[in-house]
């Protein structure tokens, strides 16, 4: 896909066309289309600094009862295992930081894994998330964030 | 989206998915309530399929203004996996969310 496109209507279809081929449970396909459009949203948004068309590719795989997500992207370098959580102990009123940090901590809350790399001039973005054999995720949401993995 | 007013109470039903499209209709609609000074918001979302952190910051939005106006709001009806999304960004600590419409009824 690109920058120009619809990030939503592009994403969903895919997402639901995978999980109707690997039975994976509407809770499952609702974290993953969440994540990649959080994460492919904030990429459109904020990576570019002209105005040109930019490809972002985008790859989902199933392997050995784990989902892999891989994005690559030529946008500013952007490593969200670096970004700051959001301030959910404070009252919202009272919250300094932008309320923009809310999708990252959706993304590390509900993935399992996330790894970033940065490799000729491209952000590479690699997220795993376990299935059980129901299609479901095998773990609830945590508010600890995702880790990083080899 | 629905709109219907309530016991005074201003009723929001959206259907299908907040994705960035949907959200900005929201964001417009939500905005002209409170423009036109209402104070009492629920959102119904047992229709809604899909929700993301820039739908949730409408509902933030409509809670800070509201705030400052005395006003309250709430979120009824979200399914299971939406319900979720509250819990893990901590809004679940900050609307009332009700089982369904009448709950909300009496309960807010």
């Amino acid at each position: 896909m690109t920058n120009r496109m619809n990030c939503f209507k592009r994403v969903q279809p895919e997402v639901e066309r995978f999980a109707a081929a690997h039975g994976l449970s509407p809770r499952c396909t609702f974290h993953l289309t969440l994540c990649l459009d959080e994460l492919i949203t904030n990429i459109i948004s904020y990576g570019y600094a002209d105005f040109d068309e930019h490809p972002i590719d985008v790859t989902i795989t199933l392997d050995k009862g784990c989902v892999f997500v891989r994005i690559e992207d030529d946008a500013a370098p952007f490593n969200l295992l670096e970004a700051p959580p959001p301030e959910l102990e404070v009252p919202l009123d009272e919250r300094t930081r932008p309320i923009g940090g809310m999708g990252i901590h959706l993304v590390k809350s509900m993935m399992d894994g996330i790894q970033y790399t940065r490799e000729n001039g491209k952000n590479i973005l690699l997220l795993r998330k376990c299935i059980c054999d129901d299609g479901a995720p095998a773990e609830p949401p945590s508010q600890q964030g995702g880790t990083t993995w080899q | 989206m629905t709109e219907s007013k309530e016991n005074g109470i201003t009723v929001l039903a959206v259907d299908g998915n907040l994705d960035a499209e949907g959200t900005q209709a929201l964001e417009e609609k939500v905005l002209a309530l409170l423009e036109a000074g209402e104070t009492s918001l629920l959102f119904d979302f047992s229709g809604l399929d899909y929700i993301n952190s820039s739908g949730l910051r409408i509902l933030v939005l409509a809670y800070q203004r509201l705030k400052k106006a005395s006003g309250r709001v709430a979120i009824c009806g979200v399914r299971d996996y939406i319900q979720e999304v509250f819990e893990v960004s901590g809004y679940d600590k900050i609307f009332p969310l009700f089982r369904d419409r009448a709950g909300a009824m009496s309960g807010m």
